[in-house]
C-alpha cells in the first residue's frame, strides 16, 4: 500500500508529435470548442453574450457542475452512478420536510437550515454507501445497482410526499442556490477540494489505479473495495449538495427534482473527457464539459428551437463525445 | 475532428438567419408600433391538450403580429426558471407560463415582476403569494357540475336508478379538486337517482386509472354511470369497460352513461361513434386569446383581473355539429 503512489502514474498529457493526435488528446479540447461555439453563435443569437444571460448560464452551471463532479469520481473508478437524480429528489424532499415553515419537523427553529442541509447530505451519503457496498460486496454491476436504486429512491421520494412539492423553505436556505455569489463560493471550494484530492492525494491516485486496472491496483496494495465505496459516497454527497442548490433556486422541495437531468450530468462529464471506461478524468475537464453543455442548452433555447430539436442536438453531441472518448481510449491504450 | 469543427460552424451559420435579434432585444421595451415579443414557457408537451394549446398560441400571436419565443421545460422546474430568465434577458414584452406546479413557479413570477414584465399563468393557477400574475383557468367546478348535470338528465330519462363511479385526478392539482367538487355538487342534487359507489384516485396516471376502474367494476358490476376528471384517461377506462363487457353505445342495452372533462381528440371520436354522452370542453382558444389580451392590457396599463375564468362548454351528441369547431380535440383530430 505505501508504494502504490509510486506505482501509479496519473498523467493525461499526450506525448506525440502528430498535431491531430495532440489536439484530440489535449485536455483543453472541450474548452476550445466551447470558446469557438460561443464566438460563432454570439453575433447571431439574441442576448447570448449579454451579461444577464452569462449570469443565467453561470447560475445553472453551478449545481450541474457539483453533481457532475461526483459522477466524475465514480467514472474514474470504472463505475457509473445512475442514482444521482433520485438522490437529488430524496435529499430535496428530506431537507424540505425538516425545514419547511408549514409543517417541518424544525419549522421556524434557528437550527432548521443547518439540520435540513445535514439531513440532505446524510441521505446522499447513505444512498452512496448502499450503492458502493452493493457494487463491492456483492460484485454487482454498477449499472444495475444504481439503476435499481434510482427506481427505489425516486419512488421513495414520491411516496414520502404523496407527489406534492414542499414550499415555504427558510430564506437562508433558498439563498444557497438563489444567490449566485453564495452558490459560486460553495461550488468553487468544492471544485478545488475535489481537484486537489484527485490530483495531489494518495486517495486520488488510488481512484485512478482502481479505474485503470483493479486487479493490478489490488496487487499493489490499494484497498479497492474501500475506494469504490468512498467514490459512491462522494457521488451521493455531491448529488445531495447539488440538490440543495437546485432546491434553493426553485424555493421548493420536489420529489421529481433532477428526474430529467441524468443525460446532462453524464453527458457533461463524458463530453469533458472523463472516460466511461475508467481510469481517466479530471474536475477541470468536467467543468469544461458542463460549460459546453450549458452553452448548447442556453443557445438553442435562445434560438427558439423546439424541445425535440434541442434534445436531438444534445443527444448528438453527447454521442459524438462518447465516440471521441472511444477513439482517445484506443489511442492511449495502443500507446501504453 | 476537423469535420466536427466544420459541422459546428455550419450548424451555427445555418441556424442563425432565422434567429437574428429583433430590435427590441438590444433596446428594451419597444416603442409603440414596433413588433412585440412574447415568451411562451410550457412545462410539458406530453398530452394533446398542451400541444393544441401551444399551436393555438402560435396562431393567436401570429394573427396579432406578435413574435413568439417558446420554451418547453420537459417537466423540470429548475429548467423552467432558466428558460424564463432567458426570456427576461431577451427583454420580452410578456410571458405566458404553464408552470410545473403551483409552488415552484413563484420564483419565476417574482423574477418577471422584478423585470416589470407582465406574466400570465395558463391553465394552472399559482399558490397564493405576494407575487403578481394573471391566471387564465378553466372554471373546473362549474363546467364539471354542468357536464354531470347533463349526464344526470340523461340518466333520469332511463327511468332507473344508477350507481356511479368517478375517476379523480391528482388531488395536489387544484384543477382535479375543482372537478371532483363539481361532480359531487351535481350528484348531490340528484340524490334520488345517483348513488356514488366508487371513487378511483388516478393521480393522472393511466395505469392507476385502469386498475382502479377494473377493481371498481368487479366490486360493483352494476355501475352504470361513470365520470372521468380528464378525457386523457379514456383509453384506460374504455379498456376496463370492454373487459367487463360494458362498453356500449348510447341507447344500446347495458350502456354506461359516460362523461369526461377536457374535450380531447379521443373524447371527440367517442362522441362521434356514440359511446360518450358528454364532456366538458376547456375552450383552449378562449384561454389563449384571453392570455394574450391580458398581456397587452397589462402593458397598456389597463386593469387586469388576477384570475380570468374560461366558462367552457358542455358538448354532447345533441350539439356536436354546432360546437365541434370550438372543441380543440376535434381540431386536433383533423
Amino acid at each position: 500500500m505505501p508504494t502504490s503512489s509510486r506505482l501509479i502514474r496519473v498523467d493525461h498529457e499526450p506525448r506525440t508529435t502528430n498535431r491531430f493526435v495532440r489536439w484530440l488528446l489535449s485536455e483543453y479540447l472541450v474548452l476550445w470548442l466551447s470558446a469557438l461555439y460561443f464566438l460563432v453563435l454570439a453575433p447571431f443569437t439574441a442576448g447570448f453574450a449579454s451579461p444577464e444571460n452569462l449570469t443565467n448560464i453561470l447560475a445553472t452551471l453551478l449545481p450541474l457542475f457539483v453533481v457532475a463532479t461526483g459522477q466524475t469520481v465514480v467514472l474514474i473508478t470504472g463505475g457509473i452512478d445512475l442514482s444521482i437524480s433520485s438522490i437529488m429528489a430524496l435529499a430535496s424532499v428530506g431537507g424540505a420536510m425538516v425545514m419547511n415553515g408549514d409543517n417541518g419537523w424544525l419549522a421556524n427553529h434557528p437550527l432548521a437550515v443547518p439540520a435540513g442541509v445535514a439531513v440532505m447530505l446524510l441521505l446522499g451519503a447513505l444512498v452512496g454507501l448502499l450503492n458502493g457496498a452493493a457494487v463491492t460486496l456483492f460484485r454487482m454491476p454498477p449499472f444495475i445497482v444504481t439503476l435499481t436504486s434510482m427506481m427505489f429512491f425516486s419512488g421513495l421520494a414520491i411516496w414520502l410526499t404523496k407527489s406534492k412539492t414542499i414550499y415555504h423553505l427558510p430564506a437562508a436556505f433558498n439563498a444557497l442556490g438563489g444567490r449566485i455569489a453564495i452558490a459560486f463560493g460553495i461550488t468553487a471550494i468544492l471544485g478545488v477540494v475535489t481537484h486537489v484530492m484527485l490530483g495531489r492525494s494518495l486517495f486520488g491516485r488510488w481512484l485512478y489505479a482502481v479505474g485503470q486496472n483493479p486487479k493490478a491496483a489490488r496487487s499493489s496494495g490499494v484497498p479497492v473495495g474501500g475506494v469504490v465505496v468512498a467514490a459512491y459516497v462522494a457521488s451521493g454527497l455531491l448529488a445531495a449538495l447539488a440538490s440543495a442548490l437546485y432546491t434553493g433556486q426553485a424555493e421548493t422541495g420536489s420529489p421529481v427534482l433532477g428526474q430529467r437531468l441524468l443525460l446532462d450530468i453524464i453527458g457533461a462529464t463524458v463530453i469533458g473527457g472523463t472516460s466511461l471506461f475508467g481510469g481517466r478524468g479530471k474536475v477541470l475537464w468536467t467543468l469544461f464539459g458542463v460549460l459546453f453543455i450549458k452553452l448548447i442548452d442556453n443557445s438553442l433555447n435562445l434560438l427558439n428551437l423546439s424541445l425535440f430539436a434541442i434534445t436531438m442536438v444534445k443527444g448528438g453531441v453527447i454521442l459524438l463525445a462518447a465516440l471521441i472518448d472511444a477513439v482517445r481510449t484506443r489511442v492511449l491504450t495502443g500507446r501504453r | 475532428m476537423k469535420n466536427w469543427f466544420t459541422l459546428l460552424c455550419l450548424a451555427a451559420v445555418a441556424l442563425a438567419p432565422g434567429c437574428r435579434p429583433s430590435r427590441q432585444d438590444q433596446s428594451g421595451p419597444p416603442p409603440s408600433g414596433q413588433q412585440l415579443t412574447v415568451g411562451v414557457a410550457f412545462e410539458t408537451l406530453q398530452t394533446e391538450f398542451w400541444v393544441a394549446a401551444l399551436a393555438a398560441f402560435k396562431d393567436e400571436l401570429g394573427q396579432r403580429n406578435i413574435k413568439m419565443l417558446e420554451a418547453i421545460a420537459d417537466g423540470d422546474a429548475n429548467r423552467q426558471i432558466e428558460q424564463v430568465k432567458n426570456f427576461i434577458t431577451r427583454k420580452v414584452d410578456g410571458i405566458v407560463l404553464v408552470p410545473k406546479d403551483a409552488k415552484a413557479c413563484l420564483p419565476i413570477i417574482k423574477a418577471a415582476n422584478a423585470a416589470n414584465i407582465p406574466i400570465v399563468l395558463f391553465n394552472r393557477p399559482p399558490e397564493k403569494s405576494d407575487a403578481r400574475s394573471v391566471a387564465v383557468v378553466a372554471d373546473n367546478f362549474s363546467l364539471t357540475r354542468e357536464t354531470v348535470a347533463y349526464l344526470v338528465s340523461a340518466a333520469r330519462k332511463t327511468g332507473a336508478k344508477h350507481k356511479a363511479l368517478i375517476v379523480i385526478g391528482d388531488l395536489g392539482d387544484v384543477n382535479a379538486i375543482g372537478r371532483r367538487d363539481g361532480f359531487d355538487a351535481a350528484v348531490q342534487e340528484a340524490g334520488d337517482l345517483i348513488e356514488v359507489v366508487a371513487r378511483v384516485p388516478s393521480e393522472w396516471n393511466q395505469e392507476k386509472a385502469q386498475a382502479g376502474v377494473v377493481n371498481a367494476l368487479q366490486a360493483n358490476p352494476d355501475i352504470s354511470f361513470l365520470f372521468t376528471s380528464s378525457d386523457f384517461l379514456f383509453p384506460s377506462i374504455v379498456s376496463a369497460l370492454k373487459t367487463a363487457g360494458k362498453y356500449k353505445k348510447t341507447g344500446e342495452p347495458g350502456h354506461v352513461i359516460l362523461g369526461g372533462f377536457d374535450g380531447d381528440a379521443t373524447a371527440y371520436q367517442m362522441l362521434v361513434e356514440g359511446y360518450l354522452d358528454a364532456t366538458g370542453v376547456q375552450d383552449v382558444y378562449f384561454e389563449v386569446a384571453a392570455s394574450v389580451q391580458a398581456i397587452l392590457d397589462a402593458r397598456a396599463g389597463k386593469p387586469v383581473a388576477d384570475t380570468i375564468r374560461d366558462p367552457g362548454f358542455v358538448i354532447h351528441q345533441g350539439n356536436l355539429k354546432e360546437k365541434a369547431r370550438r372543441m380543440w380535440g376535434a381540431q386536433v383530430k383533423k
